[in-house]
């Protein structure tokens, strides 16, 4: 409740005043509605106990928080209030799991609380409103309508003058409560706030990362690999030079000396073209699909592939799906005995899902060397999941969860 | 020989037009990039085309898209197709178009000219030079590992050596082995991966193929 006497010629302003009287008269009804909408939930709610009741009550609480929302936009465009927009909702798989999400809301069940809060608030802000505005005029107009002394007008009139002097900064008032209770309940609480702000920071630092990985990685293609394949063949021409050079022995030091230098260059190359691979395989220029095609291709183990994908995700989920598939494929082949293996990459709303299986000797679980607690741990910095199902005896399904946006 | 060039590194693309001119070929250009190459191969008619898979605007495989186009559009033309990193998946889209006078090789093998002379010389004779690196990824790999396993080792050499490209006389040099061997080692290969009786030469593609069939 900013109210000091520095925020008054704030107050006057005629734009402000204009909207917060907008507000204030539209705040009343649409209590009413809310109040409504209230009793209507309540009603559900009470015939929940029925089977087709729940379901109901779910509806109406995410209904809550559409109105939550609408009223939010409302708050921002007429009181100029800057409200967090809370978590999407993101219910889970399932109707079970999408009643169980909607009833268990805390967003949607703080709007419900909104709209019982807001009618007497807006009973307050509304009738501030009607009674300075409205009243204001109607004295200071008093004397063409007043039967009394001049005196007793002139007084009445200068009362409505202040009225009206006084009712925008009275109106900025009387909606503080209004402001509290949109600020409090229609946006995000304050641990909500931290985590959304740290989701964005991460994604932030995880598409830097991926970006400045894949710029060293362009860097030393174009720069330092190119010269070192230059500085190879430069040699090899060299030493056939040298070949048809003729005998003595200071030629056959330098021969020796040119030979060993070409060999240096070509391991210099061979190491790092591992190393590049490492950090951004050249095949995931072309997407997942092709990337893994070619770990599929490239596997010991024969490997079905079915990708379903319509949009290609963030680059660093691209890079850690590559990962996580070639590594999963390598365990497979490398632990479990297994005589084929699948791998399953399908877009599920806004979340990737990546299933790899084998039909080996299972038994696989975090922190038996298999790299798979690595895994994890990479997964979760996208804010992704890692499921290991693997009894022993086989199959073993490791399905990873990653988000398909950034 | 006529050759063209496309590699967007300049010092690599120098370096090759030192390199084959200094052997007495004929470089007719040397680009830097998929569209100039296009243009350099309709307007200099060369017998090969050295091209880098990664090339602006993209720096992904445009130069492969390009070679295929062009094999597509001047048969005849023999392409040899670079790169940094050897993607299996690559050289099965090239091979897509026939094999003939196609070559796929890790940029790393012109550190060793005379190898990658000779592979350019065979490529503009008509023939297929597949990387080592290739046939070691197929090998390796193979998802048709059982029809793998039923060769013995020294008919898996053969094959990595005839996936190269090479003929059976070198084959045999390379093994130290009479020609007479190779011939039935070759044989045996054809026999036990099931290649129907053809003409020679379109049968040893064939049991290359097998290996790089998606």
């Amino acid at each position: 409740m900013n109210v000091s006497f520095r925020a008054l010629p704030a107050a006057w302003d005629p734009r402000r005043v204009g909207r917060e009287l907008g507000y204030a008269l539209v705040s009343l009804p649409m209590a009413a509605a809310g109040l409504a909408y209230l009793l209507l939930l309540v009603a559900t709610g009470l015939s929940a106990a029925t089977v087709a009741g729940v379901p109901m009550l779910a509806v109406g609480v995410l209904g809550a928080r559409r109105l939550g929302a609408a009223d939010r936009r409302l708050a921002r465009a007429l009181l100029r209030m800057r409200v967090a927009e809370p978590p999407p909702f993101r219910p889970r798989p399932g109707l079970a799991g999408w009643l169980g999400s909607a009833l268990g809301d805390a967003v949607a069940w703080r709007a419900v609380a909104y709209r019982l809060a807001k009618v007497p608030a807006a009973i307050l802000a509304c009738a501030t409103a009607v009674g300075l505005w409205g009243g204001g005029p109607i004295l200071l107009a008093c004397p063409a309508w007043w039967a009394g002394s001049w005196a007793q007008g002139l007084a009445m009139s200068a009362a409505g003058a202040a009225l009206l002097l006084l009712a925008p900064w009275a109106v900025h008032l009387a909606l503080a409560p209004e402001r509290l209770l949109v600020r409090t309940l229609l946006g995000q609480s304050g641990a909500a706030a931290r985590i959304s702000e740290l989701e964005t920071t991460r994604a932030q630092a995880v598409a830097e990362s991926a970006a400045i990985l894949r710029g060293i990685e362009r860097d030393l293609h174009d720069g330092t690999q190119a010269h070192l394949v230059a500085l190879a063949m430069g040699l090899s021409m060299a030493k056939e030079e040298l070949a048809e050079a003729g005998g003595d022995e200071r030629l056959d030091r330098t021969r020796h000396l040119v030979g060993v230098a070409h060999r240096n260059a070509k391991q210099a190359l061979a190491e790092l073209r591992d190393l590049l691979t490492g950090i951004h395989p050249a095949a995931l220029d072309q997407g997942l699909e092709t990337a893994l095609g070619t770990l599929a291709a490239g596997s010991a183990l024969p490997v079905a592939l079915r990708v379903d994908l319509a949009d290609r995700p963030p680059a660093a989920v691209e890079t850690i799906a590559y990962f996580c598939t070639a590594e999963l494929l390598a365990n497979a082949a490398r632990h479990s005995g297994a005589r084929r293996a699948a791998i399953e990459l399908a877009a599920h709303g806004d979340r990737l899902r990546l299933r790899v299986r084998d039909d080996g000797a299972g038994g696989a679980a975090m922190g038996r060397g298999t790299g798979l607690r690595g895994l994890a741990d990479r997964v979760r910095v996208v804010d992704g999941t890692l499921e290991i199902d693997s009894p022993p005896g086989g199959p073993t399904v490791v399905t990873v969860n990653l988000p398909a946006r950034a | 020989m006529r050759i063209v060039i496309a590699e967007d590194a300049a010092v690599i693309r120098d370096g090759l037009a030192l390199l084959l001119t200094g052997k007495g070929h004929e470089v007719a250009a040397a680009v830097g990039d998929a569209a100039a190459l296009c243009a350099a191969v309709a307007e200099h008619r060369p017998d090969v085309a050295v091209v880098d898979i990664r090339m602006p605007p993209t720096h992904t495989d445009e130069g492969l898209r390009a070679a295929i186009r062009l094999r597509g559009e001047h048969p005849g033309l023999g392409v040899l197709v670079f790169s940094q990193h050897i993607e299996t998946r690559y050289a099965a889209e090239l091979l897509a178009g026939g094999s003939h006078g196609v070559g796929y090789l890790l940029k790393d093998r012109v550190a060793e000219v005379s190898e990658f002379l000779d592979a350019l010389a065979r490529i503009a004779a008509g023939e297929t030079v597949l990387d080592p690196e290739v046939v070691t990824q197929i090998m390796g790999a193979s998802r048709r590992a059982e029809d793998l396993r039923e060769l013995t080792d020294r008919e898996r050499g053969v094959l990595a050596l005839m996936a190269e490209g090479r003929s059976n006389a070198a084959i045999a040099s390379a093994l130290f082995l009479s020609y007479g061997s190779v011939e039935k080692h070759v044989t045996q290969i054809f026999a036990k991966l099931g290649l129907p009786p053809s003409r020679g030469d379109h049968r040893r593609v064939l049991a290359v193929l097998r290996y790089l069939e998606p």
